[in-house]
């Protein structure tokens, strides 16, 4: 080839036979072990993510550095920062709303028999995006908090507006989270005026849909979805999203809905990861006098 | 020097891509800079290069994104190892052909990612990735590929003068 540069290595051929069988040995380990060799990767592989999570933090903070600098001095001096502050705002208010909401319609239902106790706060760790996933395939950000901060897979990641993703990966000083919007993640949810269950989960084209709703649901457009505290990583009443339309096919057993979701993926800087879903006081409450009616109810 | 360039690449190049492009994507698509220089490591040193740096910046990316941790390490040490083994064997190269090598490449890449990202859904979403995700980012990793031959074989004729 034209212009060609003078090789890095020089190998024998006994050595790239050896290379060649070892790919091949390796290859053949991927796909009859998939599992223990994940679990083997993750292991070299921390070190490895720790000397690079140190450039990544460094560019993190360029690229946000140059940003708001860009944001808040060139673009729009003053409305930026205005703005931001109301939309956080918004946001915190929205939570805030679909929380008390929630809790009014637990209270409605179970006021003659509980004495409501004041919510209790869930276990957060507050965490920064520090970056997108490096590949364009899953929809995910890299987080600044990581296993020694006692982060898990698994583990639940929202804002104060609601739902953002779950953590799938996780390094010394990093983790990652795949968003919502994601088709690999599926949450539990709830339309919070029905009270029915399904499936929420992202789709292909970077939305979300709530699957599996009963056929006779009423839902309807403007519906809120919470989390229903089913799945590990989420409490009970979460906001997700709204429910943009209902699709209902003849034939179907179940009916679909397309969910806009609350949080701004776009926009994401600051995340808090749920490190224990504790049932609030009160859902705990609702939960042991609903099994103690479903127990009587079969004695009976 | 080399040996200093692959450790600067393995370095750098996935913050980069995790950080600075994700500001910079149009359309959400970012152009896979790990893919590219695995491909033009092999394109212009040979498959045993390419498929050492390749296999390392995947390791590197597949540490950092939500795939396993196989995925990226495989298929860019095969593009970095296969871009040596077609380069060897091409009487002429041109910006044109690492254009469409690059392209290929990023296709196949794309449709093991398309494939392992997808599975137990629904045929129409699978067929989804294509329009949306593939295809623009071939596209994307092409044009790249082109700037970053054409700065390559600049700098290396300059040093040879």
């Amino acid at each position: 080839m034209n212009g060609r540069v003078r090789p890095l290595v020089l190998w024998s051929t006994s050595t790239r036979r050896l290379v060649v069988v070892l790919v091949i040995v390796a290859l053949v380990l991927f796909f009859l072990l998939p599992r223990q060799t994940q679990f083997l990767l993750q292991q070299l592989g921390r070190p490895v993510a720790d000397v690079v999570s140190v450039p990544l933090e460094m560019m993190a903070g360029i690229d946000r550095g140059v940003r708001n600098w860009w944001n808040q001095y060139l673009a729009l001096q003053g409305v930026y920062e205005q703005n931001r502050r109301l939309q956080a705002k918004v946001q915190e208010l929205q939570g805030e709303l679909n929380q008390l909401r929630e809790q009014a319609l637990a209270s409605q239902r179970l006021a003659a028999l509980l004495d409501f106790q004041e919510k209790s706060a869930m276990t957060t760790l507050a965490a920064l995006v520090i970056g997108r996933s490096a590949s364009n395939w899953y929809r995910g950000v890299v987080l600044n908090k990581g296993e020694d901060d006692g982060i898990a897979v698994e583990m639940g990641v929202i804002t104060p507006a609601g739902v953002v993703g779950q953590i799938v990966k996780v390094a010394s000083s990093t983790s990652i989270a795949l968003l919502i919007t994601d088709p690999n993640v599926a949450v539990t949810g709830l339309v919070q005026r029905t009270r029915d269950e399904g499936i929420v989960q992202g789709t292909a084209q970077g939305f979300v849909r709530m699957k599996y709703i009963p056929p006779l649901a009423a839902v309807k457009e403007g519906d809120a979805v919470v989390t229903s505290g089913l799945t590990g990583g989420f409490p009970r009443g979460l906001l997700i999203g709204q429910v943009l339309r209902v699709g209902e096919r003849e034939g179907d057993l179940f009916q679909t809905a397309q969910v806009a979701p609350v949080v701004d993926f776009g926009k994401l800087e600051e995340v808090l990861i749920i490190l224990s879903p504790q049932l609030s006081e009160n859902a705990e409450a609702i939960d042991n006098v609903l099994t103690t009616q479903e127990e009587n109810a079969g004695d009976s | 020097m080399k040996t200093g360039l692959i450790l600067g690449l393995i370095l750098f190049l996935v913050p980069f891509q995790a950080t600075v492009l994700g500001s910079v994507s149009p359309f959400g698509i970012r152009p896979d800079l790990c893919l590219i220089a695995a491909c033009l490591m092999g394109f212009f040193t040979g498959q045993v290069q390419g498929f050492i740096l390749g296999f390392f910046l995947g390791f590197v990316q597949d540490l950092f994104s939500a795939s396993d941790l196989w995925l990226n390490t495989i298929t860019k040490s095969g593009v970095g190892f296969f871009a040596g083994v077609i380069a060897k064997n091409l009487a002429n190269t041109a910006s044109h052909s690492a254009f469409l090598l690059m392209a290929v490449f990023s296709l196949f890449s794309g449709v093991v990612f398309l494939v392992a990202s997808r599975v137990g859904m629904d045929f129409g979403e699978v067929i989804q990735g294509f329009p949306s995700i593939l295809l623009p980012q071939a596209l994307f990793d092409g044009v790249v590929a082109v700037a970053a031959y054409w700065v390559v074989t600049h700098r290396t004729a300059e040093t040879s003068m």
